[in-house]
């Protein structure tokens, strides 16, 4: 019961990162520019805050990060939902295999979504730093993983 | 009791002309346009009186982040005046009608430079007393994905799949049960090969 409850509390807070990290706008930050995977806030000399898209990203690579980080968020989440359905309906004894397989395919996609960001964009710039949004979605992918993992070696109760 | 009502009102409208009145102009209150392309700033207003010869619109331009304004259209007595040393000359058009009040602009081949407010005062004589009404313009090179676009389409493709999924689950629950399909499932693998046994010895 105990592990039961850890188990979708770990589910929830991946989603939520996962959606933090597709979502909110800091992948990418230095002084006055916040990038994230859609646009670019940058401060102008009025102390205004200015919402561009983003230029000079390399388009194909930039949607695939987009599409990937997307589809990452989709599969969790539908992996949350089969888990409960699978809770009700799945014979003793059997293993929750549909649930990893979602979760394990939106593992996949969130590290192939961060690992093109961290390969091919912003290769060649010297100043500012990868943000909190970059960071949730590594951290993401190891929960992922573990869930995963988690999914496809529990079994349901026999009694 | 009607005729004192008519009389009533005759009489205020005709202490009204000695005074002049409130006019009301309306523009947007915000515009969003790409770069390149063309836009019309529309302005027009409401006066109590007939649109007099001497109606007279301006348009003043204030860029993002600077206090001032310049002036870049005025008409009156009849002739537009368009901006011809500021930052649209060539690239304004008067597109307005005077004559049904509209004072309506057009700005041709967009930057990102134009981004600011932009402000219409109309004057139809005698009635002189309003307040200039303001459009913000903003220009975009390509229009960014706002968040809420990206929230939507993650929650509209999650439910979707869901229901796909139950709906498969459930459609198979039911093929299964009718015996059109013969599946091999550990406990209920028996009942259903003895069910397609006996529908080949049938055939």
């Amino acid at each position: 019961m105990l592990m039961l409850a850890g188990i979708v509390v770990l589910h929830i807070t991946t989603i939520i990162l996962l959606l933090v990290a597709a979502i909110d706008n800091a992948w990418w930050v230095k002084d006055s520019v916040s990038a994230d995977l859609w646009g670019k806030w940058e401060l102008t000399n009025s102390n205004m805050w200015h919402y561009t898209n983003l230029k000079d990203y390399p388009e194909d690579y930039l949607q695939a990060v987009q599409a990937t980080s997307v589809l990452a968020c989709v599969f969790t989440i539908l992996a949350l939902f089969v888990f409960v359905a699978q809770l009700f309906t799945l014979p003793k004894g059997m293993r929750f295999t549909f649930t990893g397989i979602l979760q394990i395919i939106a593992c996949l996609c969130i590290m192939t979504g961060a690992s093109i960001y961290t390969a091919k964009l912003h290769v060649n710039e010297s100043s500012g730093g990868y943000g909190h949004c970059y960071i949730l979605a590594w951290i993401s992918f190891v929960l992922t993983f573990i869930l995963a993992l988690t999914y496809f070696i529990l079994r349901k109760k026999k009694e | 009791m009607l005729t004192f009502l008519a009389l009533t009102s005759v009489a205020l409208l005709g202490i009204v002309p000695e005074q002049s009145q409130a006019i009301v102009i309306y523009t947007g209150w915000e515009r969003h346009a790409l770069v390149g392309s063309d836009i019309r700033l529309s302005c027009s207003f409401f006066s109590w009186r007939w649109t007099s010869e001497d109606v007279t619109f301006s348009w003043t331009y204030r860029p993002d982040g600077s206090r001032d304004a310049i002036s870049i259209f005025h008409y009156t007595g009849g002739a537009a005046y368009l901006d011809n040393k500021g930052p649209f000359r060539d690239r304004l058009e008067f597109v307005g009608n005077p004559g049904r009040r509209d004072g309506s602009i057009l700005l041709k081949n967009l930057e990102l430079s134009d981004n600011g407010t932009f402000t219409c005062d109309a004057k139809n004589p005698p009635d002189i007393v309003g307040r200039p009404s303001s459009v913000r313009l903003l220009v975009f090179e390509k229009v960014p994905i706002q968040a809420g676009v990206i929230t939507g389409a993650i929650i509209g493709v999650v439910l979707g799949l869901l229901l796909l999924i139950v709906v498969i689950y459930y459609l198979m629950r039911f093929l299964v049960a009718r015996r059109v399909f013969s599946l091999s499932v550990s406990k209920h693998g028996k009942k259903k090969k003895e069910g397609s046994q006996q529908r080949q010895i049938k055939v």
